[in-house]
């Protein structure tokens, strides 16, 4: 076979060069399709039906969506995780970074193993913090009220579990201790990159611990933090291990009921349909949480 | 020819291929050949323990192979749960916790995966011989889909040496208001340091189970028998502001003494003088609690008014067999040798301290033998006194969302005690339990299947 010039055409050969791009993307490729998309989209066709496990459906239009926005646990296990997600920004977050800028401190022998000591929580799971805390919390025999009878001289009977006022603040001191070791790793490896001559020079033009944070060290971290920030607000719209052990459910009057612990009570009940469409707005929110951080932090700006 | 990304990619894919391949020859080699006659799945290991000699001699005289397995509770159900809808193996007869029979039946009967029993139990005879009242757990809409394993009564345990220390006279405990009035006088700081010395009862300041037995005990329960909701009659609040007027405020008589170490250490130094303690429990304080051996005693719940019902009931197993057992009538010879035999019954009654619900066993010896740790009281025989007057407990397809909002309703009922105190709170708590049983008819009445049933929770 000729060309219109009369040159004769080579016949294209599959090559492996060719396709070898294509062999060694397709395991990600086809793993995404199965795990991710698949289940995605299959979600979404399952919130439009009520089932009664995988195999029993009907089709219920926008009902699932209709009942849980108008079901008030839906507005108290949202109110509940986005006080969770707020404690972990505006709490646990700047304790990470103190910590971090305390072992960033150049002058500490014991740098390494106080790293060690404060990251090891975030090795064990959260089953065995819930489990731990559970036993901390005890009324009358726990750590934490013969800590508060001793130095407040009130709280030995304290129901740190049981009390729906106390629920989150149990909750919370628990992930602290679990995650605030976690969050300092990356500020520490962010403070760690900050170029030791900008800070001499600020140092130099006489600028003060503060001034030096504010202008130097912030900007520096500002990247390392957003990442944290959105991490952080993920995790604690998908927190349900630290709870449900910790409160073997919801807790005392839905204190201790997150996002996705509404989600499983629908999985659980084989009511797979409603689940799916928890599911779905509570991707939706994490979605816009997350762009409003990014947003608000200037980083996607800056990088335009 | 040789393979075009070279020998190292090769050895990878050919290593797979041959993994796989041996996975598929294997697993489907165990799945066949070694795969015993009938598997069990029970929840705890007391129970494993105590039927293990009986399936031993069953395996013998059958010349069977059963395995008995244990799986905790939460584990055995979501996996069971999910084998189901898969159509994957199950065990052939599996012991379930009450409570999670619900769960299997949220669908139309058809769909329900364990054999109806309702028809054999009455042609071979065994609703006459068993309590009446435990088919309920095990039902769903008038159908019985596992064997009762227990009755459960419910006593009051109780620091026989320190109670008779306080002068208290058990006797005198009749109802419930004698025993709150003996409480508020014996549950204060004697010494002055700020901490109560001995609460008069070991309560769970969110309600739990306690409530709910205390509610059956008054005749209450969370569905009907029709399977309405009915946590929202008027005896339930009257019930609710009991307990709430126990556990909240400066003047309560209970503390929630918890479980495992801290109930006994609770138990002795005697910081909560009654246990609420069904049968089962017996022997929990028996094994965890040896200290206080001797020093016990059992008392018959006091009742709502005079004269009124002394005991509930407090938990429950049952035995389902799924319907994809592959031998159904081998699996229920053993279940009636595991659950109706009086001498397996009555040694069983021994280690564990369950009472069974056949009470052509309940003559047996062991039944009336007297127990060194409740001071040489026969536990048995009061337990079987009060086996009939324990109170039905429908079960529901919704019973965890039902137990969920009564959590709920009690919960705000106890906030508002906290902040208002007597003032309003009979009319909030009517209110309060009204919205949250309405809650749960909301979540009942989605269920398209349950509507779709002609026979609906009946």
């Amino acid at each position: 076979m000729l060309t219109s010039t009369g040159v004769p055409v080579k016949k294209r050969r599959l090559s492996p060069d060719r396709w070898a791009p294509y062999v060694f993307l397709s395991p990600y490729f086809i793993l995404t399709a199965a795990f991710f998309l698949y289940p995605l989209f299959y979600a979404a066709i399952l919130s439009l039906h009520y089932t009664n496990g995988p195999k029993h459906r009907q089709f219920v239009g926008l009902d699932n969506f209709r009942h849980i926005l108008s079901d008030p646990d839906f507005y108290q296990a949202m109110k509940n995780t986005t006080v969770f997600a707020a404690a972990s920004v505006f709490i646990q977050l700047p304790m990470s970074l103190g910590l971090a800028m305390l072992l960033n401190a150049k002058s500490d022998r014991l740098k390494g193993m106080f790293r060690l000591a404060i990251f090891a929580p975030n090795l064990v799971g959260q089953v065995f913090v819930g489990i731990l805390f559970m036993m901390l919390f005890t009324p009358r025999y726990g750590l934490f009220n013969r800590l508060t009878q001793a130095i407040f001289g009130a709280g030995i009977d304290a129901r740190w579990l049981g009390d729906p006022n106390l629920v989150m603040p149990a909750i919370v001191i628990c992930s602290l201790w679990m995650y605030v070791g976690f969050n300092m790793i990356y500020f520490l490896a962010a403070l760690q990159n900050i170029d030791a001559s900008l800070v001499e020079a600020a140092r130099i033009d006489g600028a003060g611990p503060i001034q030096v944070f504010w202008n130097v060290t912030r900007p520096a971290i500002t990247p390392v933090a957003t990442f944290v920030v959105v991490t952080s607000t993920i995790g604690s719209f998908n927190l349900y291990e630290l709870p449900n052990t910790l409160l073997q459910g919801a807790g005392p009057n839905n204190s201790g009921l997150f996002a996705v612990t509404y989600l499983y009570g629908f999985f659980s009940a084989q009511d797979l349909g409603t689940a799916a469409a928890v599911g779905w707005v509570l991707a939706a929110v994490i979605f816009a949480i997350s762009l409003l951080q990014i947003f608000i932090s200037g980083v996607s700006r800056r990088d335009s | 020819m040789a393979f075009p990304f070279g020998n190292s990619a090769l050895a990878l894919l050919l290593t797979a291929v041959l993994s796989l391949a041996a996975m598929i020859t294997l697993d489907g080699g165990a799945g066949t050949s070694q795969r015993p006659d009938l598997i069990i799945a029970t929840f705890t290991k007391e129970h494993a323990a105590a039927y293990a000699p009986a399936i031993r001699a069953f395996e013998q005289e059958h010349g069977v192979r059963i395995s008995l397995q244990v799986v905790d509770q939460r584990a055995l159900q979501n996996r069971l749960q999910a084998a189901m809808q898969v159509g994957a193996q199950v065990p052939d007869m599996v012991e379930l916790l009450t409570g999670s029979m619900g769960i299997f039946t949220s669908g139309p009967l058809s769909n329900v995966g364990f054999h109806d029993l309702t028809d054999r139990i009455a042609a071979e005879g065994l609703d006459q011989i068993l309590v009446r009242n435990r088919f309920g757990l095990w039902s769903s809409r008038g159908r019985i889909f596992a064997l009762p394993h227990d009755v459960h009564p419910v006593m009051l345990a109780y620091r026989r040496d320190i109670v008779e220390r306080l002068g208290i006279n058990v006797e005198e405990l009749k109802t419930w208001a004698d025993f709150e009035r003996v409480g508020r006088e014996i549950s204060k700081d004697r010494d002055g340091d700020g901490v109560v010395e001995h609460y008069m009862i070991d309560l769970p300041s969110d309600g739990g189970d306690a409530l709910r037995l205390l509610l059956l005990q008054r005749g209450v329960s969370l569905f009907d028998s029709k399977g309405e909701v009915a946590f929202d009659d008027p005896r339930a609040a009257q019930v609710v502001i009991w307990y709430v007027r126990q556990t909240v405020g400066p003047h309560r008589i209970a503390f929630p003494a918890g479980w495992g170490q801290n109930l006994a250490k609770a138990m002795m130094d005697g910081t909560c003088l009654f246990y609420i303690c069904p049968d089962w429990r017996t022997k929990q304080f028996v094994n965890d609690v040896p200290a206080v051996a001797g020093k016990m005693a059992l008392l018959p719940l006091p009742a709502w008014e005079p004269g009124g019902i002394r005991t509930s009931t407090w938990g429950g197993t049952g035995l389902a067999f799924p319907r994809q057992s592959r031998n159904f009538e081998l699996a229920w010879k053993l279940a009636m040798r595991l659950y109706f035999d009086p001498d397996e019954l009555g040694q069983r009654f021994a280690d564990t301290n369950i009472l069974p619900p056949v009470r052509t066993a309940w003559s047996r010896p062991e039944f009336s033998r007297t127990d060194s740790f409740f001071s040489g009281q026969p536990l048995g025989r009061l337990y079987i006194e009060l086996a009939d007057s324990v109170p039905d407990e429908p079960s529901h397809t919704y019973m965890n969302t039902a137990v969920a909002k009564l959590s709920e309703a009690f919960q705000n009922i106890s906030l508002h005690y906290r902040q208002h105190g007597e003032k309003g709170l009979e009319s909030f708590a009517a209110k309060e339990l009204r919205r949250c049983a309405d809650r749960v008819r909301i979540q009942v009445n989605r269920n398209v299947f349950l509507r779709q049933d002609p026979r609906r929770q009946s």
